[in-house]
């Protein structure tokens, strides 16, 4: 069934390839690849498995300055752009329905390895470190910095998050629940995740390369990226135009296996199917599918089988050879990216594409193309079998 | 539109099932156990409410729950047991969303697999280990075994995670994206968890909760999972209740509104920095009652606060607190067993910077 549009006033984001959303479309534009071996931890594996690091640190805030952690203040970062693009202050938001969704995996895990390994050694290990992940909740994080008083919501669903996160707080939104949701997600490089992505043999000991023949796997990456969804009522009274619109949503899982996903997709086809059919749109209305494109075997072998099944004629990238793979806050950071796309009437060539894979059947863009349709697809694959899709339009019909 | 709990599935230190939970309702007390070695490394923190899952071999062949993990098993108890609740319904082919709640997720496994680590270097990190630790592990066992193909969503908001994974399975509901809701919590106990705690709050009790004594540290850890079928189909309403309101927010704001004459339960579970708040907030003279000592202290408490307070519209009694929940000048707890007509129950918990969530559940 076709849903109300919902606005989006602001956009935040951070990653590797930049420290604002404007930052990060200049590099994917100017095709800027920052992955190198990680900086933050070692390992010892006999080879460096490179990553999308940040090269700065977020900006701590007045109130967060106390203990709390990097995905934190990832998180909390792309909300002060996002605000501020959407011309929200704190005090404007005093006595309103804000809720916050935050998409994470890292942000929640109790897996500290200083702590632990501390704790097996019985060397009296620093609270300091649990209580920082006690004080660290995502969603709450942003909600304590702001003093908001809706839903709070953090979603652990795996490299979908950010999508399902998107999704849910335009629901907050529809329902009259909420005036407005900062709807996200954020990540940190850890290396115990690094770890076990290396133990799944799906990481690429160079640069990754989605779609393409030779793919070997992901690099991991880090960042945050935030919308800011509002009601059309509270728009209204504030006087403000919306920069885009979240059409639809679809979420659906395999029922497979917990790290691979369906061969034939059956999640991903049915969430791509109840995303177009909230928009009220066709595969003939989309610009482009910012594909979740990890450079897993898997992934890209179903995630080109779908698309060439539902949406033949669609170009479709993935975004991931600038970010990296930033897990629970990729779907945000793609979302992002999504709208910026439909803004400038361009997208950015895959980066790490170069050879076709027969076995595909279909490839990439492979240079900047320009687009003309206004409504594109933003999708994401998990962990446990999830299977996210946004349609995200520039106008409201 | 209403919501109905249609079945209720519960594992936890109480036992198996509603009927064992509504045993030690009227038992008033569940024995706490000492807690085994081999969950994760270390030494244990003292007693638990600790989850037995070999019921889970009715429903699922043993040789499938191997590479499974006692986190994962119990939520997959609580899913099925939530099911032959409500008669086994084919979810095949029918819109099933699924939500899962933790407050910690799978810690042991989460353990194990720093252990892979550090006990053979990081080219020996176990796949295995770390592909269960992720948080919606849960979810995505659950999906597979019971074949579901509709919306799935794990949320981790600590205390509150109950509160904020209905608030989403609701409006999955209200807005027809699914005809049913699987909708379950579930945490684990783990000796990490105990040694932070014995850091935290000191050497563990006698065994004995004693909530809302804001003056005394009595929590005991549980563990346990929680699941409910939800449905927008009133013919099966008359199993148990219907969810009538979900909401979250700070007690700064506007405070909470509960329903005229509504029972409350509260989620007091024996930490003294958290159990003050109820005091402070409770209007005088609430009827108001505490079942913590009988599942024990976690995150996902409230969502066995909500299958007692289904219970108990379905009975159409309220149950006496346990005997050891402390009795408080500012507030009427529920002492004695007593009918409660057509009264709504609202489940609070209230977290410790000022936050809280509840879900009211009402006979209609």
């Amino acid at each position: 069934m076709k849903r109300a549009p919902v606005a989006i006033t602001g956009i935040g984001c951070l990653s590797a390839a930049g420290m604002t959303l404007k930052e990060n479309m200049a590099s994917l534009f100017s095709g800027a690849r920052h992955v190198a071996p990680p900086k933050r931890f070692s390992g010892s594996h006999p080879v460096s498995y490179p990553v999308f690091e940040m090269s700065e640190d977020p900006v701590p805030t007045r109130k967060s300055k106390d203990n709390i952690s990097r995905t934190c203040g990832l998180g909390l970062a792309a909300t002060i752009e996002a605000l501020t693009d959407a011309g929200l202050e704190a005090e404007g938001m005093a006595g309103v329905k804000v809720g916050v969704c935050m998409g994470t995996t890292v942000g929640s895990a109790m897996n500290n390895e200083e702590f632990y390994r501390n704790y097996r050694n019985d060397l009296h290990p620093d609270m300091a470190i649990i209580e920082r992940f006690l004080n660290g909740n995502p969603a709450s994080v942003i909600a304590r910095e702001f003093s908001l008083s809706g839903p709070c919501q953090t979603i652990v669903n795996a490299c979908s998050s950010g999508t399902d996160a998107i999704g849910i707080g335009a629901s907050w939104i529809r329902s009259g629940r909420c005036d407005i949701v900062i709807a996200g997600g954020a990540d940190e490089l850890c290396r115990v995740t690094y770890n076990g992505f290396i133990s799944l043999m799906i990481s690429d000991d160079s640069a990754c390369r989605p779609f393409d023949r030779n793919r070997k796997g992901l690099n991991l990456g880090e960042g945050a990226a935030v919308l800011i969804l509002e009601s059309d009522n509270f728009i209204r009274k504030r006087n403000k135009t919306a920069r885009a619109f979240v059409l639809g949503y679809g979420s659906a899982c395999d029922g497979y296996h917990l790290t691979a996903p369906h061969p034939d997709g059956k999640g991903l086809k049915k969430a791509l199917a109840d995303a177009l059919l909230e928009s009220g749109k066709t595969g003939k209305d989309i610009a482009f599918v910012n594909t979740h494109g990890t450079a897993t075997r898997d992934n890209d072998r179903t995630e080109v089988k779908v698309l060439r099944e539902m949406l033949p004629n669609a170009p479709f990238l993935s975004t991931k050879g600038y970010t990296g793979h930033t897990l629970g806050a990729a779907g945000a950071i793609e979302a992002a990216f999504t709208v910026a796309c439909l803004e400038s009437g361009m997208i950015p060539a895959n980066a790490g594409f170069a050879e076709p894979d027969p076995e595909l059947g279909a490839s990439p863009v492979t240079g900047i193309a320009n687009i003309q349709k206004k409504i594109a697809i933003s999708e994401s694959l998990a962990f446990g079998g999830d299977n996210a899709a946004l349609a995200l339009g520039m106008e409201r019909e | 539109m209403g919501i109905y709990i249609t079945g209720i599935g519960v594992v936890g230190g109480f036992g198996c099932g509603v009927t064992e939970l509504l045993a030690c309702l009227e038992n008033g007390a569940t024995p706490v156990k000492e807690l085994p070695a081999s969950r994760s490394h270390g030494s244990a923190y003292g007693p638990a409410f600790l989850a037995d899952t070999s019921y889970l071999e009715t429903f699922v062949p043993k040789k499938s729950l191997r590479r499974i993990d006692h986190f994962s098993q119990m939520a997959i108890l609580g899913a099925y047991l939530a099911l032959q609740d409500a008669g086994m319904p084919s979810l095949t082919g029918q819109r099933t969303g699924l939500v899962v709640c933790s407050g910690y997720g799978a810690a042991n496994t989460t353990f194990s697999f720093l252990d892979s680590i550090i006990d053979n270097g990081d080219v020996c990190a176990s796949p295995t280990l770390f592909s269960n630790s992720v948080h919606n592990a849960a979810a995505g066992h659950i999906s597979i075994l019971m074949e579901l193909d509709g919306p799935c969503l794990t949320v981790s908001q600590f205390e509150m995670s109950v509160s904020s994974g209905l608030i989403s399975a609701c409006l999955w509901l209200e807005e027809g994206r699914v005809d049913q809701v699987l909708f379950g919590a579930v945490d684990e106990y783990c000796n990490v968890l105990g040694y932070c705690w014995r850091r935290f709050f000191g050497e563990g009790n006698n065994g004995i909760m004693t909530p809302l004594s804001p003056d005394r540290q009595s929590a005991i850890p549980g563990e346990g999972a929680a699941f409910f079928l939800l449905s927008r189909d009133k013919a099966g309403s008359s199993r148990y209740a219907s969810v009538r309101d979900v909401r979250m927010g700070r007690l700064d704001d506007n405070g909470i509104s509960c329903p005229e004459d509504a029972i409350l339960i509260l989620g007091a579970d024996g930490h003294s920095r958290c159990d003050e708040p109820y005091i402070n907030f409770i209007s005088q003279g609430t009827e108001a009652a505490c079942y913590s000592p009988l599942y024990g202290s976690l995150p996902i408490g409230q969502a066995f606060d909500m299958a007692i307070a289904a219970l108990s519209i379905k009975k159409g009694r309220i149950f006496a607190s346990p005997g050891a929940v402390a009795r408080q000048d500012s507030i009427n707890i529920i002492k004695e067993d007593h009918l409660i007509g057509s009264k709504s129950i609202c489940c609070l918990k209230l977290g410790k910077e000022g936050e809280f969530g509840m879900a009211t559940l009402s006979p209609k």
